[in-house]
């Protein structure tokens, strides 16, 4: 059924906009570009007397005059550039704040669209001996007013009843040049005397509040501050922003242990199956080799980002993340980042991708694309199981380095070489940069709020739905094109491998598949590739099959474990499998073990750093619009961790 | 006796007289920190580097920088009963 009318909602960031749209359109919403654009909006239905109406979640603004990405696109969305101009408005003003609230309405209203409006925190208001008398507000501002609590309330009728007919607002403004003003504006035309009409518009808001609320004196009591009074503490602040941290990754890592085994578990028991039912041949190869190992490779990683998510969400919900934006600032700002970069770097722990999108509301281009550009170096979830397999190898579990355990130490190293890096390429390209946008950190500090569990569930799932869709196809090409090159090659050499494979495996027939798979592997374009690779890549200890891994983990890094246990034959089911293969494993020439600590080191740092991964390299290019940055990224970020890889690698063969 | 809000000592209430003209003043004019507006200094960050304020009825973090562009008049108690707004 098409909807009858399209409606957007606008208003302030932090004023229940997003829990009136969950409590209106339920379990309708899905995350959509907003038309035209690349902007990312909620969108769901709701209906009214058997009526279907569309209605579009819009990121929170507070002018229509806004310079971050997030907020122009949402402005050129109301202003219908792009497409489809939303036939009405569903203003929402937050009724503890009215006199700010109404700014961005009167701005809003001079766009001559419908507009019914909805007035959320009543119970703040009254709590601050503000009363709002309803009548006369909508007599002011023209259009049908209600008030409405989405944290509590749940039935909506009253605000469908509103939107039945929402009306074109009354102008109280004096601005008649509003909408080619816009237009100037997001040219990046500078537009003479706007804070005089900001000014101008505060004077007819104040008289319109003077008409319409009465003060009630009552004494301000405030938990909020209390509780700001310890988290912006200039030590005890740090340290709970510190625990906050570590409880995190604590709760991402022990949370999701299990669901991923039983993803890993379930895409076995499919492939299995599909081996049992189809004829053993290519097709059946190319399903579980190729297809389903792609497939794997994204979900695997589905429960982290999702607990990644709500968890960050939750923090987000309640209003600590701007206090953590507060704190840190001082030392963003001297590497040339900004307060508000704090929040996508530490998104940048989960997935680089979203991240990279979050950046969106930093508002000097300068802090935004170098808060871009570093986020890859944070370590992604991605990077976890690589570096674990390899600390696993070279490290005895029970090894102690003074009082550290040492596996937990060269895991946290890695992260913290990953971090170190970030901010001082940080502070270089600011340093490279002379001319510097204005910098600015202006921001709202909202009241603490319990966060609503449903709400931060919900958008958790939604970003991991888009997560799946926009990696998951990238994933899963690449994953079949490796399929493709590691199962054919020059037909010379397979035919030999073949030849080989058939009188070593006549010796030794125990492992006579083992042998054959690794031959055929060795003669494979991916081997050429392999062995083409391998003068450059020995300087950092690792031998071909390691060059073969490097590759294909292009895609995405995870796959490297993935490409090891192929290239060991090991069962997937048994991890510990590879593990003491890869310890077996001698150097011919030094009779050590190949894949030492040297190489897990070496290997590590090298992940640490490099940017292999492609979705994280389209996103920038999108966000970025050119395919300069993901270029320059790759070589440098790839340069850096070659000669990090070479200098530790050395470094610690002289020391061993 | 007129001073910007980064003066303000911590809990001291001012009304912001008017904003100094430059960069960020249309920023924080739709912030709220418009003429006659009420403001309290709260608390800050290590070094002062950013202050917090309620600014009516709400809180605003701001650089040092920024709300040296605010200008403010030190509250003294009115004789008159206050303006009910």
């Amino acid at each position: 059924m098409k909807a009858t009318r399209s409606f957007s909602m606008v208003g302030n960031p932090n004023c229940g906009k997003s829990n009136l749209f969950n409590r209106l359109t339920g379990l309708t919403q899905k995350i959509s570009n907003l038309p035209g654009t690349t902007v990312e909006a909620c969108s769901g239905s709701f209906s009214i007397d058997k009526e279907k109406y569309s209605i579009q979640d819009l990121p929170g603004i507070y002018s229509l005059f806004t310079k971050t990405e997030d907020e122009r696109l949402v402005v050129e969305h109301l202003i219908g550039k792009g497409a489809n101009k939303p036939d009405a408005i569903l203003f929402v003003i937050d009724a503890s704040n009215l006199r700010r609230n109404l700014l961005l309405f009167s701005q809003v209203s001079e766009l001559g669209i419908p507009t019914a409006c909805v007035l959320t925190m009543e119970d703040t208001a009254i709590r601050r001996g503000i009363e709002i008398k309803l009548p006369e507000l909508e007599m002011a501002l023209g259009v049908p007013c209600v008030f409405f609590n989405p944290r509590k309330e749940k039935n909506t009728d009253t605000v469908r009843e509103i939107l039945k007919q929402p009306r074109a607002p009354k102008l109280f403004g004096s601005d008649t040049d509003l909408l080619n003003r816009l237009l100037l504006y997001s040219k990046g035309k500078t537009i003479a005397g706007l804070s005089e009409e900001t000014l101008r518009r505060y004077i007819d808001i104040e008289k319109i509040i003077k008409q319409t609320t009465i003060k009630h004196p009552v004494g301000v009591k405030s938990l909020t501050l209390k509780i700001d009074r310890w988290v912006t503490h200039k030590i005890g602040g740090y340290a709970i922003f510190g625990i906050i941290m570590m409880a995190l990754f604590q709760g991402v890592f022990s949370l999701a242990t299990k669901p991923m085994e039983w993803i890993t578990n379930c895409f076995h028991w499919i492939s299995r199956g599909i081996e049992d039912i189809l004829p053993a041949g290519m097709v059946s190869n190319f399903i579980t080799h190729g297809l389903l190992v792609g497939l794997e490779g994204v979900l695997v990683f589905v429960p982290q980002i999702f607990i990644l998510f709500f968890l960050i969400g939750l923090l987000e919900d309640t209003g600590y993340m701007v206090r953590a934006s507060f704190i840190t600032d001082r030392l963003m700002q001297k590497v040339g980042l900004n307060g508000r970069s704090i929040i996508p770097m530490v998104g940048g722990f989960a997935c680089a991708i979203p991240s990279i999108m979050a950046t969106r509301n930093i508002k000097s281009k300068s802090e935004r694309l170098a808060t871009m550009l570093i986020i890859p170096l944070m370590s992604c979830s991605a990077r976890l199981p690589v570096y674990v397999l390899l600390v696993s190898v070279a490290i005895p579990f029970k090894q102690f380095w003074g009082p550290f355990h040492a596996q937990s130490l060269v895991i946290t190293s890695a992260y913290m070489s990953g971090i170190t890096l970030a901010l001082l390429l940080a502070l270089a390209f600011r340093l490279l940069k002379r001319k510097q946008t204005q910098s600015e950190f202006i921001l709202e500090l909202p009241t603490y709020q319990k966060p609503r569990l449903q709400t931060v569930l919900q958008q958790a799932w939604l970003k991991c739905v888009s997560f799946i869709s926009e990696a998951g196809k990238v994933i899963i090409v690449i994953s079949m094109i490796l399929w493709f090159l590691s199962n054919f090659g020059p037909s010379e050499s397979m035919k030999r491998a073949k030849d080989e494979g058939a009188i070593l495996s006549q010796l030794d027939s125990n492992h006579a598949s083992e042998i054959c798979t690794n031959l055929r592997l060795e003669a494979s374009y991916a081997g050429h590739l392999g062995k083409f690779m391998e003068p450059a890549i020995e300087p950092l200890g690792y031998d071909w099959k390691t060059g073969i891994a490097l590759i294909t983990s292009f895609a995405a890094r995870e796959v490297f474990v993935g490409t090891m246990a192929t290239l060991f034959q090991s069962d997937k089911d048994k991890p510990s499998g590879i593990i003491e293969k890869m310890q077996a494993e001698k150097n011919p020439s030094t009779g050590k073990p190949l894949y030492g600590l040297p190489y897990a080191l070496s290997l590590i740092i090298f992940y640490a750093f490099a940017l292999q991964c492609m979705s994280t390299m389209a996103v920038i290019k999108r966000e970025t619009e050119s395919w300069k940055w993901p270029i320059v990224l790759f070589f440098a970020y790839g340069l850096i961790a070659y000669l990090g890889a070479y200098f530790v690698f050395q470094l610690s063969t002289l020391i061993q | 006796m007129e001073a910007t809000a980064d003066l303000l000592l911590q809990g001291e209430k001012a009304k912001i007289t008017g904003l100094e003209d430059g960069q960020f003043s249309q920023k924080l004019a739709e912030m709220g920190c418009v003429p006659g507006t009420e403001i309290i200094r709260l608390y800050q960050s290590s070094r002062g580097s950013c202050i917090a304020y309620r600014i009516d009825t709400y809180l605003l973090g701001l650089r040092k920088e920024e709300a040296r562009m605010i200008k403010v008049m030190p509250f003294v108690p009115d004789p008159l009963p206050e303006n009910t707004v």
